[in-house]
């Protein structure tokens, strides 16, 4: 039977690893996502990591559908303290998850509306700190001599760098220079401040990670092959190491993603990430200590949402790494 | 008198009308609570520690001169400042009669009332034991001069009174000359037992001026200028033992004071510990728990809006809250310069949904929408202003009227600049930061959105909100003031006037501003009281015609105390508890 190449393939090449009898071969993507599919749990995670994006990339048409809008008041849902009408935070038909005090806005829709600030903040974080990290790991790696000295001695210093501390106390004037610099005022100032702080501690941990595997793989025979038969520079890259990175990349992405929402979270909460009246987590959590008495379940559901979002991302992350990393421990293939 | 810090970001929920306050017409809509048991005497037992617990890092103010915040003029009048004449030690309105303090009585006028005497008592010394004299008050007053050693927080209106040398710079650096033309105007006789005041104009209600702790005594020799505020000389049955920022603040009993020559104070208590920085949440968890040294505790501040119904809702609380009015109005200062077109003030007025910020700063127990600028506590002054028309009196927006009104705008030429300001580039709204002003900032910018107002948020660190709005006014900005006494020449002048010294708005660049001020000048000085009063309700209503600020709330505060504590009972004047009358049981 002829290989069939391509997305398309993915079903029957699974199939044909379930049987013994066959014997194939698979390239070592298809190999860990093969096992990934067999972990059970990394599989819950990764619909739970779906349902939350479909979530926020389509929070306008949701919302709209169900009537859930996160910034309209509800002064009929709270009484006259403030506070939500009705038993377990003013949950009803018309707010399944209750109300917000004092307004009466609606939590669902909020926390709908969250979930885009918080996965828009781990995605490009991410995307900012694995290209930097990336970039710098393979010139390190490749280059070595001086370059690879001043880059890692330059990634030991930022990791000496304690990055949450400098995070808050240079918010204020940093996202003021900012603004001066022309960024437009308020959450985007912010959110700019605070992805570009993410990068410039992030990127290590990528770099290090990239620049051992480059080094490893330099010596490999099949570079030693591509290099004999005269391959330019960007063919090894690109055609023999990239490829070979991957995996190891994946498995790094899933596992800081939900650092990265978890920052935002926690800076917002402090009051150093976005401002009100945007729907944030963070902001929801912040605000929801105060009615831990009064109004225990709106504390308790924007702070479980987190905890899902992010346990879904770290489940998912582990079984990534157990798919894809083969001196893992826990290797089930 | 100016709310302090936080309180006002919690209380100022900003722009609203109508309902009756409980002072007056009828119709109100909350009840107020008194106290209980609490605000009685019953069972006293003399000795024993209040804890005063506080969410700010330290005292606004201990230095006299720079005291000009409510509740601290109340509590450390009654503990470490004595003054020439003070308030009544009563709870209601009994607590805002004039008695005389330091003075023999509540001073003589004569000359047209252009000229106050007081005469000292016997008796009276400072913790030292050395006496207080006329020269002790003289030089305490004229520390108000110097802005650039004692700030310029303290009550600068009350200066334009006296006749000093117009370039009177402070004791600090005054020259030779200077200084004895202000003795001029600040007289003391030979044996030091009486003092004159000689002002420029005819000033009715002198003798409630110098019941401002701006008019208390500091020792010359003892002035640590502008670290006084750390460790000021005390005169009053309390002195301060230690002082230490973000931590505690420790009162102990004066040795040096003596009863016989303070008719008015009664103190209970052996000490007083006042505790900064704490948790807002952690402190209505410990009150309502009511444990230990909580039992004999009291809150620098209020009740957060979230734990209203529960303390509120439940009658084991019955003895220990309060609820009722403090005397503040809230209001939306509209800068001036920037928005100079009544049409659009009076727009964001109309459209404002003022029960939806009623609403989450805690409902009824936030206030009663305000009538104007003047609390109907005022007595004499206040009458109910004619709102613009449109105004719901149950709070919420009116959009039509407001539309009308932007309609209005647009068409006017000389509101271009304005108009383009509110809709384009949008107006900046001034707020201290609080989690509170996440929502309200939100109801802002969905009102104004209605009408096609831009609304720009700009959260302010708290401790330094009146400060920035001081140096960078926004467009909108958050206050909040209560008379010093019952005259509305502690309200309109310093609200309003440019030397007043808190129109942050700017507002002598309305075209109208001179024929305002001229109007504000005869009330100033009109002698006949109940003259006087129409004259400032006809300003009220000019205002709110105007809308140079506008009118949010009469405000009302929640307290609680621990379950020993008694006598603490509103005072009348201060919006706060008299702290020098509490005592503790057993």
């Amino acid at each position: 039977m002829a290989r069939v190449r391509g997305k398309f393939a993915k079903k029957e090449t699974t199939a044909e690893v379930m049987d013994p009898t066959k014997v194939v071969g698979l390239s070592p993507f298809q190999l860990g996502i093969a096992r990934l599919r067999r972990d059970r749990v990394a599989v819950i995670g990764f619909w739970v990591i779906v349902a939350f994006v479909f979530m926020a990339v389509f929070a306008p048409i949701i919302v709209k559908i169900f009537g859930l809008d996160p910034y309209k008041l509800d002064r009929s849902a709270i009484n006259d303290y403030g506070l939500p009408k009705g038993p377990f935070g003013g949950i009803s038909w018309d707010h399944p998850l209750g109300v917000e005090p004092g307004t009466g806005r609606d939590i669902l829709g909020r926390l709908i509306y969250g979930a885009r600030i918080s996965l828009l903040v781990g995605t490009i974080g991410t995307i900012l700190t694995t290209s930097v990290g990336l970039v710098l790991g393979m010139i390190a790696g490749l280059r070595r001599g001086i370059v690879d000295a001043i880059i890692s001695r330059l990634g030991d210093v930022t990791l000496a760098f304690p990055s949450l501390l400098l995070l808050i106390a240079l918010n204020q004037p940093f996202t003021q220079r900012l603004v001066d610099l022309g960024v437009p005022r308020g959450n985007t100032a912010r959110l700019t401040y605070i992805l570009l702080v993410l990068m410039i501690f992030g990127w290590v941990y990528v770099a290090r990670l990239v620049r051992g595997q480059v080094l490893s793989l330099r010596e490999r025979e099949f570079i030693e092959a591509a290099r004999s038969f005269g391959a330019p520079n960007r063919h090894i890259i690109f055609k023999e190491l990239l490829p070979n990175l991957w995996p190891q990349i994946i498995v790094l992405v899933s596992l800081s993603l939900p650092g990265y929402v978890s920052i935002e979270a926690t800076l917002s909460f402090l009051g150093l990430g976005l401002y009100a009246p945007t729907a944030s987590w963070g902001l929801m959590l912040g605000d929801s200590v105060g009615y831990y008495r009064s109004d225990p379940t709106y504390l308790v559901i924007p702070g479980l949402t987190l905890m899902i979002l992010v346990l879904a991302f770290n489940l998912f992350g582990d079984g990534l790494r157990d798919a894809f990393d083969p001196r893992s421990d826990r290797q089930q293939l | 008198m100016r709310k302090r810090r936080a309180f006002a970001a919690l209380l100022v929920a900003s722009g609203l009308a109508i309902a009756a306050c409980g002072g007056g017409d009828g119709g109100g809509t909350t009840g107020e609570e008194s106290g209980g048991k609490s605000a009685s005497s019953d069972g006293i037992v003399d000795g024993g520690t209040l804890h005063i617990l506080d969410v700010s890092e330290g005292a606004t103010n201990l230095d006299p001169q720079r005291i000009y915040t409510g509740a601290d003029l109340g509590f450390l009048g009654s503990t470490i400042q004595r003054t020439l004449t003070s308030y009544k030690y009563a709870a209601g309105v009994e607590g805002s009669e004039l008695v005389a303090d330091l003075a023999t009585d509540t001073g003589t006028a004569s000359n047209d009332a252009k000229t106050w005497e007081f005469t000292l008592r016997d008796g009276v010394t400072f913790e030292d034991g050395s006496p207080i004299e006329c020269k002790d008050i003289r030089y305490g007053v004229s520390r108000t001069w110097a802005s650039d050693v004692t700030g310029d927080e303290g009550p600068l209106f009350a200066l334009s009174f006296i006749d000093a040398p117009e370039d009177y710079p402070g004791p600090f650096t005054a020259t030779e000359e200077q200084q004895a033309g202000f003795n001029e105007a600040i007289e003391c006789s030979e044996d030091g037992k009486t003092i004159t005041f000689n002002l420029r104009e005819s000033v009715g209600d002198f003798n409630f001026t110098v019941a401002l702790l701006a008019f208390g005594p500091v020792p010359e020799d003892q002035d640590t200028g502008d670290q006084y505020t750390l460790k000021p000389v005390s005169s009053g049955p309390f002195k301060i033992e230690s002082y230490e920022q973000g931590k505690e603040l420790v009162m102990v009993r004066n040795e040096n004071w003596n009863k016989d020559s303070d008719p008015i104070r009664e103190p209970h208590l052996d000490k007083i510990v006042w505790h900064f920085g704490l948790d807002e949440t952690v402190i209505d968890e410990r009150m309502i728990a009511d444990e230990g040294d909580d039992q004999a505790a009291i809150v620098y501040g209020g009740i957060q809006p979230q734990n209203l119904q529960t303390i509120f809702g439940d009658d084991k609380f019955k003895d220990r809250r309060t609820d009722g009015f403090d005397g503040f109005v809230s209001y939306t200062m509209v800068n001036m310069k920037t928005v100079n077109c009544a049409e659009i003030r009076r727009a964001i007025w109309l459209a404002l949904d003022r029960d939806a910020l009623r609403t989450a700063g805690g409902g009824p127990f936030t206030g009663e929408y305000a009538k104007g600028f003047i609390n109907p506590r005022l007595g004499a002054d206040y009458e109910e202003a004619d709102l613009p028309e449109g105004l719901n009196e149950d709070g919420t927006p009116n959009v039509e009227a407001a539309q009308a009104e932007m309609d209005k705008a647009k068409a006017n030429p000389d509101c271009a600049d304005a108009y383009k300001r509110a809709t384009e580039t949008g107006l900046t709204r001034d707020h201290a930061d609080s989690e509170l002003w996440q929502k309200l900032i939100a109801i802002w910018i969905d009102s104004m959105d209605k009408i096609g107002i831009k609304i720009i948020d700009n959260p302010i660190e708290p401790s330094k909100y009146y400060a920035t709005i001081n140096e960078t006014p926004g467009d909108l900005m958050s206050a909040g003031w209560a008379a010093d006494w019952n005259n509305a020449s502690t309200v309109i002048p310093p609200l309003f006037i440019k030397d007043g010294g808190f129109a942050y708005n700017y507002t002598w660049e309305d075209p109208e501003y001179d024929a305002f001020k001229a109007l504000v000048d005869e009330a100033k000085v009109e002698t006949d009281r109940e003259k006087q009063g129409d004259m400032w309700k006809e300003l009220n209503q000019w205002l709110v015609d105007r809308v140079w600020n506008i009118p949010g709330l009469y405000t009302k505060t929640q307290n609680i105390v621990g379950s020993r504590v008694r006598n603490a009972y509103q005072w009348y004047q201060f919006g706060w508890y008299n702290v020098g009358a509490i005592g503790l049981t057993e």
